[in-house]
């Protein structure tokens, strides 16, 4: 490993998958935003962990959100799936540098890592974070959301070396710092990583099957509220009209009518579109947690008091059957 | 094979979401459980899959035996229900925290893992319906030094390993592992089965094993909480929803098209 001059110990680390020229990491702006805030209240530095590439655009947005050095660590074994090499790297990072916390943003493979990083190096780790704040006390505070997000618990950060927090990409402001961009030191880590060896085999890979939900800027989904899987195709010609992608939730999928990629959710795709279409879904919690970050939602129910009209920006009090066939028109027109 | 099975008891998740809607959700005076006891307390949904994941092994014609353990305020009734679908063992590790936490609760059950024999093969839900922390698994597989096969639909024995189909952003993925492993079980898996009479009538005679910090050897170290629960509030959702109007569908639709041409959201 390289070492720099004399690493700071309790920096505020945000850690994200480099990415290639031209796309975005998504919620690292939101992560660099939180950590600038930690690592102003805290008096410490602030260190944006790259896993990857990182492209030259990226190092001068890192100099607006306020960063003070980038690590990067770059090695093959990284690639893919590759959960054991993940967590060896961090660790191997975390052990160097001791950070006081590490913030990731949420994604799948984090979700997987980050809590494998606290329970090797014996850290505290909440997942699901919307906020991390100083306390009264002077301790760490992380809230996060519970029951989907019928609720929020706020957990104490106390009795461990270090922390792990990963943020959900709802809710969380993206803000540059104000006044003139840092120029942040930039340092190349190599931790040994010959020494492992993925345990899990990748037998058959998982075969994308055209654009994502995650990227999708319009989403039309369908709930149980259409009564029988042969209406799906009424939300399938409302989202082709619109140049969008179907989505749906959780039941109609446990119950066979979609694949269980459409499924949008806490424990499906989180997504946040421009435009969110929901038709025959009542909004409950778990489903929201996958849409409520949309710019714009619509809902299509029947029942008035419905959860869903709660979030929603428009809403139409009717039966999606009717409706669907008119929005198709409509947009058509 | 022994299989271990870890099942969390929860509140029932559609109860809360209706007291959610409903504006009636209430926290005690500890300041972070839901006081409402009319909302019935079940096994968490994924544990109960993961549960199905193991019998469908024995099903598939493993040799195996399944030992089903809890950590909480009261494990009993769901081990025993457990012990219904077929569990071979039911253990209780009964805490008063209602919130444990959940470095303290992995540390239980890996402990119990190790002192009782060790386990071929962990499973666990994908995630507790209540804290959503997907967190405990992970803990357990960093404890035991073994892997974590995260969101399985299916799982197979495959000489001393296992094959899994687990649920992934991309689609289904076929994965591997040649020894143990724990492995978290998703709502793909399909419906769990229902006990039957009989298998109900001899699970009232089995009563789970009482483990403590004592019979595990757990040390101070072990039961050190590294994240308190602290406080649990009701977020506020703000609703400004404009209701489209209109006498027919065709005219709901056209108003609805209008607004969202104007606002730039669709071309
Ligand atoms: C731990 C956990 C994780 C979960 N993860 C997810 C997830 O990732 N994604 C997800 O979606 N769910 C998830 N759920 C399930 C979630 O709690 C809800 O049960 C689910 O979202 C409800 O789906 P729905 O709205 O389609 O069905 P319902 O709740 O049955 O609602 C159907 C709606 O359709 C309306 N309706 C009926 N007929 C018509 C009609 N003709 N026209 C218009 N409206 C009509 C009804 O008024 C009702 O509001 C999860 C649950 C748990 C406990
Ligand atoms: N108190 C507990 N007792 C037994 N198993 C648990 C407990 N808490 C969590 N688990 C297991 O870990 C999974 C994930 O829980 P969590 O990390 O709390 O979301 C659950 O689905 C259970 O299989």
């Amino acid at each position: 490993m390289t070492h720099g001059e004399a690493a700071a110990t309790g920096r505020v680390v945000v850690c994200t998958r480099g990415q290639n020229e031209g796309t975005a990491s998504v919620g690292a702006e939101e992560a660099l935003s939180l950590g600038r805030k930690l690592a102003t209240s805290l008096g410490a530095r602030l260190c944006w962990l790259v896993l990857g590439p990182l492209p030259e655009a990226e190092v001068e947005k890192a100099g607006s959100f306020g960063v003070d050095d980038i690590d990067r660590i770059e090695d093959t074994r990284l690639d893919g799936f590759s959960p054991d090499a993940w967590v060896a790297a961090l660790a191997a990072y975390c052990q160097q540098e001791s950070p006081a916390i590490v913030i990731f943003s949420q994604t799948p493979e984090v979700r997987l890592v980050a809590p494998r990083l606290a329970g090797r190096l014996g850290a505290g780790v909440v997942m699901n974070t919307v906020d991390v704040s100083v306390g009264a006390e002077g301790g760490l505070e992380a809230t996060a959301s519970a029951y989907g997000g019928d609720t929020r618990m706020v957990y104490e950060l106390s009795g461990a070396p270090s922390y792990v927090v990963a943020l959900t990409t709802s809710g969380l402001p993206a803000e540059p710092v104000e006044g003139s961009p840092t120029r942040p030191k930039c340092r190349s880590i190599a931790p040994d990583l010959s020494g492992v060896d993925e345990r899990i085999r990748v037998i058959e890979p998982a075969r994308a099957e055209g654009p994502r939900l995650e990227e999708a800027d319009i989403i039309v989904s369908g709930g149980r509220g259409l009564g029988s899987p042969e209406n799906y195709k009424l939300i399938e010609q409302l989202a082709e009209v619109l140049g969008g992608l179907a989505g749906a939730s959780r039941p109609i999928v446990d119950d066979g009518w979609v694949d269980s990629s459409r499924q949008v959710g806490l424990t499906g795709r989180i997504t946040r579109p421009t435009l969110y279409l929901a038709a025959g879904i009542s909004g409950a919690s778990q489903h929201m947690a996958g849409c409520c970050a949309a710019k714009t939602i619509v809902a299509i129910n029947r029942d008035p008091d419905a959860a869903i009209f709660r979030y929603a920006r428009y809403g139409i009090v009717g039966d999606c059957l009717e409706i669907l066939p008119e929005l198709i028109r409509a947009v058509k027109q | 094979m022994r299989i271990v099975v870890c099942v969390k008891e929860v509140l029932d998740p559609d109860a809360v979401n209706n007291y959610a809607l409903a504006g009636r959700l209430e926290i005690g005076e500890d300041g972070k459980s839901l006081t409402q006891t009319t909302i019935p307390r079940l096994m968490n949904g994924f544990d109960e899959q993961a549960l199905e994941a193991a019998l469908r092994l024995r099903d598939a014609g493993a040799e195996c035996r399944i030992g089903v353990i809890s950590v909480g305020r009261d494990p009993a009734k769901i081990l025993k229900h457990a012990a219904a679908l077929g569990a071979d063992e039911i253990a209780a590790y009964p805490t008063e925290d209602p919130s444990p936490d959940y470095h303290v609760v992995a540390g239980v059950l890996a402990a119990y893992v190790r002192s009782s024999g060790g386990a071929d093969l962990v499973l666990c839900g994908r995630q507790a319906s209540d804290d959503d922390q997907a967190v405990v698994p992970a803990l357990i597989c960093e404890a035991l030094e073994v892997p974590l096969v995260p969101n399985a639909r299916a799982v197979e024995r495959v000489n001393d390993g296992f094959r899994i189909t687990r649920v992934t952003p991309d689609g289904d993925e076929v994965v591997e592992v040649s020894g143990p492993a724990v492995v978290t079980v998703s709502n793909e898996l399909g419906e769990p089965r229902y006990p039957t009479a009989a298998r109900k009538i001899a699970a009232r005679r089995m009563k789970p094993e009482v483990i403590s910090r004592q019979t595990l050897s757990l040390t101070d170290d072990d039961l050190r909480p590294r994240v308190v629960a602290r406080r649990q509030f009701v977020p506020a959702v703000q609703g400004s929803c404009e209701f489209l109007r209109g006498e027919t569908p065709g005219e709901l639709s056209d108003a609805l098209v209008e607004r969202l041409r104007q606002d730039g959201v669709i071309a």
